[in-house]
């Protein structure tokens, strides 16, 4: 996946460090815990109806983490410790990120779904700034051509006289 | 700003759950020869696992709707 910024990222796994460990040493090589998609959707239901959960996401929230962020964090934490596959998991997303809307609603806060995209507004705004900045300057302006100008350069001309050693003189 | 190296914006908008076609209710059986309904006379595929995280999806959209007061 093409990645977005130019800024060098310093957390990526060494070359070969997935070599390191024994094939199967990690829980994601296991079977999972749960293998359909409706096990996992009672896991997660009942997981983020305890308080514990509602109380910390809510937290998260209300500090300004995007729903989307949040939900992709929980779902991979899950498959890194076997819990279900990656594959389940895309599944599940939109049920987390739903679940997570509901704690965000019922608890009243204002949260960032995600899925907004920002950057359009921000740069119109931008834009309608500068376009005001510089509105009163653009009036003012005189933008008709200038006719004497244009007169005095060529009345202006001037004879060059040839300059060369094998150029003809009068 | 959108994120799109985040698979849940991609994985949230294909949901669609708001076009998620409506669960009938069920008909009784009046007769021992009825023939029983299915669910996919519905239009709905509940063999399909994204269908059934949908519907459940639709539910939570419900309570959420219904905290909002924006339900209908």
């Amino acid at each position: 996946m093409a990645l977005l910024t130019d800024e060098p990222i310093f957390d990526r796994p060494i070359p070969g460090q997935s070599l390191t460990a024994e094939l199967g040493g990690r829980p994601w090589q296991n079977p999972p815990q749960y293998s359909t998609i409706d096990e996992v959707m009672d896991f997660y239901m009942e997981r983020m109806s305890s308080e514990e959960f509602m109380l910390q996401a809510i937290d998260i929230l209300e500090m300004g983490v995007p729903v989307t962020t949040l939900a992709n964090t929980i779902q991979m934490a899950n498959v890194m410790e076997g819990v279900h596959t990656l594959d389940v998991s895309m599944l599940a997303l939109p049920l987390i990120m739903e679940m997570l809307m509901l704690l965000g609603d019922s608890a009243k806060i204002e949260y960032d779904t995600g899925l907004e995209d920002k950057n359009p507004k921000t740069r119109d705004t931008l834009l309608t700034k500068l376009a005001l900045q510089y509105q009163d300057v653009i009036d003012e302006a005189d933008l008709a051509p200038n006719v004497d100008d244009d007169e005095e350069d060529t009345q202006e001309e001037v004879k060059e006289e040839p300059s060369g050693l094998m150029s003809r003189r009068d | 700003m959108l994120d799109k190296s985040n698979p849940a914006v991609a994985a949230y908008l294909r949901m669609d759950i708001e076009n998620l076609p409506e669960d009938k209710p069920e008909e009784k059986n009046t007769g021992l020869l009825r023939k029983p309904s299915s669910a996919k006379s519905s239009g709905l595929d509940l063999n399909n696992p994204a269908v059934r995280v949908g519907k459940q999806m639709q539910v939570i959209r419900k309570y959420r709707n219904e905290i909002n007061g924006t339900s209908d």
